[in-house]
């Protein structure tokens, strides 16, 4: 019992020390532009489908869903501003940074610690290139920055999409759904939300890195390592939340 | 290089689009607040602003066309607003529009409503200040609908009275309403009146034929008929003038082989005329008859 205790401080600690290093190395020179740019491809560029899908479904689910229980109080014109304020806030940031943390995070655990065990870092590191500036800054910057502009792809989507659900009852022209989401929307709907993304992204590809970058020995532990990156990156972004609304909610 | 130029391009298009929703959304939330574009200033001082807060619409005409900017305390018994609206609107606001606060339905937020004064055609200047009218407060309501229902207890009170005597009390109206022999003996009252006029007219009928009486309904008769007569004739004297006036413009335009069956329509015309004004003689008569059977009752 002890030991799991400690076992999991030992881990979050190693986690801190691993994220300070990031943020002594981002400023430091020499930077790796075409790495970076390639990371942001695959990370933000090949998402977009996936990402892109998912924010449709959820707002034309979210529409449906909700439609039912807004009729019961013929409140039906706030449908519009209910799904849009929904997506904005919570939706489309937490659902895009699962999707991310399931695609991203493994891939980076995956491919990191298959470069472990296969002792490539410790190649790089004889070849007097730095591993931890050319795997690790880059990925991490690359998701810090690429899951917002997906959150921004999905919201947008998720808006046609609730609009695709609104007209599967009734009959809404494009431009009166947009004036009605625009008049519920406020700064403080948008602000929030977009800087807990870049936390989400952050968290994605540090914790992707970690695992992968302190993979043990072994074929197997890759498998491990692709996992746990999963599983905590998905527990992190739901704690982040928690506390970013939390704190949003005291200030405003 | 080339390597990298095949999916450098697209990055650069997700990111662009990215950020370009991003400022699309930033820009018409900003819009909608009045943080862009040009706008100006105007106040107003009220007494009261019954719960307006920062933020809310200004409207005009029904339109929004600002928001309110700050709500100051000038001292005990007044409050200044501020609100920013359009410069594309200030045209129509004049100096002496007046700002009043409503509510933007039953439940709501309040609403700062701009309403065009009659005469000035000067346009409000930037930071100028515009009249204010003072809503409905919620207390003066109060107060006359507590009028009302004062008056409408007094009222309710000599209502219950009233119907207490009805059911209890022994007045004609009391009795009239409650008592089953009271309503007999009025009904049976009514049909006695009701034969006695019957009997009545009889008798007046009876008084025409009389010889004693005879004369004088007679004389009567014949004043009125004479009178009818001359009348009458005076009025065929001028249809006959106005179709005679007819006639000849026809003949004029017509033949003269035409004349002899126009005559004969002419006197067919004029006996159904006769025909007509005597059964209207002889309704006449009979209408005046009932009169005096009326008036001798």
């Amino acid at each position: 019992m002890i030991l799991t205790l400690k076992n999991t401080f030992t881990e979050i600690g190693n986690a801190t020390v691993f994220a300070k290093q990031f943020f002594k190395e981002v400023f430091v020179p020499p930077y790796e532009t075409k790495e970076f740019l390639k990371q942001c491809y695959v990370i933000g560029y090949k998402s977009l489908p996936l990402v892109a899908i998912t924010g449709f479904i959820m707002g034309l689910v979210l529409t449906l869903q909700s439609r039912p229980t807004l009729v019961k109080f013929g409140a039906e014109s706030w449908l519009p501003g209910m799904v849009a304020l929904s997506l904005i806030r919570e939706i489309a940031p937490v659902i895009t940074a699962l999707i991310c943390a399931g695609k991203i995070s493994s891939g980076i655990g995956a491919e990191l610690g298959s470069m472990k065990v296969t002792e490539q870092i410790d190649a790089m590191e004889v070849s007097a290139i730095n591993p931890y500036n050319y795997l690790v800054v880059t990925r991490i910057l690359a998701c810090t920055l690429m899951v917002p502009i997906l959150v921004f792809f999905a919201d947008a989507i998720g808006i046609i999409g609730g609009y695709v659900g609104i007209n599967i009852h009734g009959d809404v022209n494009f431009y009166r759904y947009l004036t009605q989401i625009l008049q519920s929307l406020e700064f403080l709907d948008i602000i929030p939300a977009t800087i807990k993304t870049f936390f989400f992204g952050f968290f994605i590809g540090m914790i992707g890195c970690y695992k992968g970058f302190n993979a043990s020995n072994g074929t197997e532990s890759v498998g491990k390592a692709a996992n746990s990156a999963v599983v905590t990156a998905s527990l992190t972004i739901f704690i982040i939340d928690m506390v970013a609304v939390q704190i949003t909610d005291l200030f405003f | 290089m080339d390597k990298q130029s095949g999916y450098t391009w697209k990055l650069g298009m997700f990111v662009t689009i990215g950020l370009l929703l991003f400022v699309m959304a930033i820009y018409f939330i900003g819009k909608q607040k009045n943080l862009f574009g040009s706008t100006f200033n105007i106040t107003s001082q009220f007494k009261t602003v019954s719960g307006l807060e920062v933020g809310n619409n200004v409207r005009f005409s029904g339109i929004n066309i600002g928001t309110v900017e700050e709500i100051q305390l000038i001292n005990d018994s007044s409050v200044v607003v501020r609100m920013v609206i359009k410069d594309e609107v200030r045209k129509f606001i004049k100096t002496d529009a007046r700002a009043s606060i409503g509510s933007d339905g039953l439940m709501g937020d309040k609403v700062l409503t701009i309403s065009p004064g009659a005469n000035s055609t000067k346009v409000v200047e930037n930071n100028g200040a515009i009249a204010s009218v003072n809503g409905i407060e919620m207390q003066d309501l109060m107060k006359s609908v507590k009028k009302s229902v004062d008056n409408a207890a007094v009222i309710t009170d000599e209502l219950a009275i009233f119907s207490h005597s009805m059911n209890t009390g022994n007045g004609a109206l009391a009795r009239l309403v409650r008592d089953d022999k009271m309503a007999n003996s009025v009904s049976n009252t009514l049909s006695n009146l009701e034969s006695g006029t019957k009997g009545f007219s009889e008798n007046m009928e009876a008084a025409k034929s009389n010889f004693l009486l005879k004369g004088y309904f007679k004389k009567k008769e014949k004043e009125k008929e004479k009178k009818k007569e001359e009348l009458k004739e005076q009025k065929e004297e001028q249809q006959e003038k106005a179709e005679k006036a007819k006639e000849e413009k026809a003949k004029e335009e017509k033949e003269k082989a035409e004349k002899a069956e126009k005559e004969k329509a002419k006197a067919e015309k004029e006996k159904a005329e006769k025909a007509k004004e005597e059964k209207e003689k002889l309704e006449k008569q009979k209408a005046e008859e009932a009169k005096k059977a009326e008036k001798g009752k």
